[in-house]
């Protein structure tokens, strides 16, 4: 076969403005025949493979226009969006994640407050049954050592000398049980409010280690007012 | 348009749950980095906002006219957030990605076209009601706390000056955001008619975890910065009535409805006011002694405090409900209710059983119940 001017096989737009046809043999005029269907036969050739290629292109293009408008969470294989969905659910994903260290924190939070209010409530609850407790000690005590029995304070005018000895026994004997046992008990309360403090502070240091913010923690109650 | 095949569509989109709403600002943060910081860090209580105002809309998406206040109110509260004109495009564009993504193979360039016009009318809506608010007002008060004042273990009453005058009606509230909580806005009502200074009061109870109020009571001090909203909610005192006012406040509900009081006091033609403050202990009346001076300064008005759960207390004891009816009877008055959602509940069912005709039955849910 005569060899062309081609390009890996195929025809190009150069190859046929630039090609030379030989002459034809000695004595005869024009080109040479054969070559010349050789080549009409490599063109056609060559324009049948394009109008396939065309064919199957336009077949592509309607499937891609089919996807597209499918949406892209339809059909398979690759997508020109699965890049931006994949960051979408990481983004997704790591937002979540946010949402719940968030809603952890807040609910440790909202257990510790819980917890000291709970707590709150009892010392300030325990200090009034104390004090009520305290109280009636103190008078009875006082009362037996002013000889005039419980329950009986120095309440009435005391005109006779006798009976204002008797409501100053019973007045000092009443404010020193009343101490001692002060004393006992704001001991106690404040060894409560050490180990409490403490053990809040442990807890802060676990805390601060991942939170920027360290929960807020109300104060103590106020101690109780012990009636006079 | 067609709004039924929107609203079949909105259906199955948001069977997906939450699926959808983090969708959605995942595919907004990743086109436009820039507004992540516009939200909280926390999301969850953002997106089941978002999930509800679109439920909201989409089911009222016929019936525009219906639809518009709503709108409007969205349009001019989110000025408050530093929402822009040009921040609609962005929206509009992850709202329709996010809706063709779970539509699957049932998206079709119909349906896009369907939420196309429908996010253009809605959002022309609030756009022009943003606009017209910005004629007026700014987007939001700077306000500088001037006292802070623990009144009990879990209740402080503020008082701030805000830079520029914020006018609202006696009973209102506003958000509230903290520049040590910020993008976390909470709604506070305003716990005192409008004054020369224009100062505002606000009663805050901390709320065992509460993003914004535990750090209104244990962390604010005075020169705080805080940022207010405009002023919203409709529980504001009939003046045309001339009825005589009944005012039943629980825990930190008493805010609007002193605010209420105060106003009547104020009147040419002052009604009878008595005000019910309950508090489930003697300690929780955190503020009593105002209310006390405020009644010897009004002749027409009486208050009446009680405890539900306190049983030393000398004064009323029980469910504020139970202590108000027994009180008397308040068929011809105008009741106005604010605080802890199963009381507000309670009373007002009380009430209507009491005779009171339900539109004088005047309602602020709070929202939130005792711990």
């Amino acid at each position: 076969m005569t060899a062309f001017p081609v390009a890996d096989g195929r025809l190009t737009p150069d190859a046929i403005r630039s090609y030379a046809f030989p002459s034809s043999r000695f004595g005869r005029r024009g080109l040479d025949e054969g070559h010349v269907w050789e080549f009409c036969r490599l063109a056609e050739r060559e324009i049948v493979r394009l109008l396939n290629e065309r064919t199957s292109l336009a077949d592509e293009v309607q499937r891609l226009r089919r996807r597209v408008l499918a949406g892209p969470a339809a059909g398979s294989g690759v997508r020109p969006d699965d890049g931006h969905a994949e960051a979408v659910a990481i983004l997704s994903r790591a937002q979540q994640a946010a949402d719940r260290y968030v809603a952890d924190a807040q609910e440790y939070c909202r257990q510790l407050t819980d917890d000291a209010r709970r707590l709150g409530d009892e010392i300030l609850a325990e200090a009034r049954s104390r004090a009520a407790v305290v109280l009636d000690e103190a008078h009875a005590e006082a009362g037996l050592a002013a000889g005039t029995g419980p329950g009986t304070p120095a309440a009435q005018d005391g005109s006779e000398p006798g009976e204002l000895e008797a409501q100053l026994a019973y007045l000092r004997t009443f404010s020193d049980v009343y101490r001692t046992h002060l004393h006992a008990y704001l001991d106690r309360l404040l060894r409560n409010v050490e180990e409490w403090d403490r053990a809040e502070k442990e807890t802060l240091t676990v805390v601060h280690a991942d939170m920027s913010a360290p929960p807020d923690v109300p104060p103590l109650p106020p101690l109780p007012r012990i009636p006079q | 348009m067609d709004t039924a095949r929107l609203k079949e569509n909105f259906a199955q989109v948001f069977m997906h749950g939450d699926e959808v709403a983090l969708f959605f600002y995942s595919d907004l943060f990743l086109r436009h980095p820039e507004l992540r910081e516009m939200f909280p860090v926390a999301m969850s209580a953002q997106r089941d906002r978002l999930v509800q105002a679109i439920g909201k809309i989409v089911s009222g998406v016929g019936d525009l006219d219906q639809l518009t206040p709503y709108l409007r109110e969205l349009g001019r509260d989110h000025r408050k957030f530093g929402t822009l004109p040009a921040h609609y495009q962005p929206l509009r564009a992850s709202l329709l990605a996010t809706l063709a993504y779970f539509s699957g193979e049932g998206w079709t360039p119909e349906l896009a076209a369907d939420w196309e016009e429908a996010y253009g009318q809605v959002s022309q809506i609030m756009l022009e009601a943003a606009a017209a608010d910005e004629m007026v007002n700014p987007p939001f008060w700077d306000a500088t706390v001037i006292s802070h004042e623990m009144r009990t273990l879990d209740t402080a009453v503020i008082r701030v000056a805000p830079r520029q005058r914020l006018t609202y009606l006696p009973g209102q509230s506003v958000a509230i955001e903290s520049e040590l909580r910020p993008r976390i806005w909470r709604f506070y009502s305003i716990a005192n008619p409008p004054r020369e200074d224009a100062t505002l009061d606000f009663h805050v109870r901390m709320i065992d975890g509460g993003e914004l109020s535990m750090a209104l009571t244990r962390r604010l001090t005075v020169g705080a910065r805080l940022r207010l909203g405009p002023p919203v909610g409709t529980l504001t005192l009939d003046t045309a009535s001339g009825r005589d006012v009944l005012l039943v406040a629980g825990s930190t509900g008493l805010a609007p409805l002193k605010a209420i009081a105060m106003q009547t006091a104020e009147l040419a033609d002052a009604p009878d006011v008595h005000l019910f403050v309950g508090a489930r202990r003697a300690e929780g009346l955190y503020d009593l002694p105002d209310l006390e001076k405020l009644g010897a300064l009004a002749p027409r008005l009486t208050v009446t405090p009680s405890v539900s759960d306190d049983p030393g207390y000398r004064g009323e004891r029980g469910s504020l409900p139970d202590v108000v009816t027994r009180s008397g009877s308040w068929a011809g008055r105008d009741a106005y209710l604010a605080g802890p959602t199963p009381m507000v509940e309670g009373m007002a069912a009380q009430l209507a059983a009491q005779g009171v005709p339900p539109q004088q039955i005047h309602v602020e849910d709070f929202g939130w119940s005792e711990p």
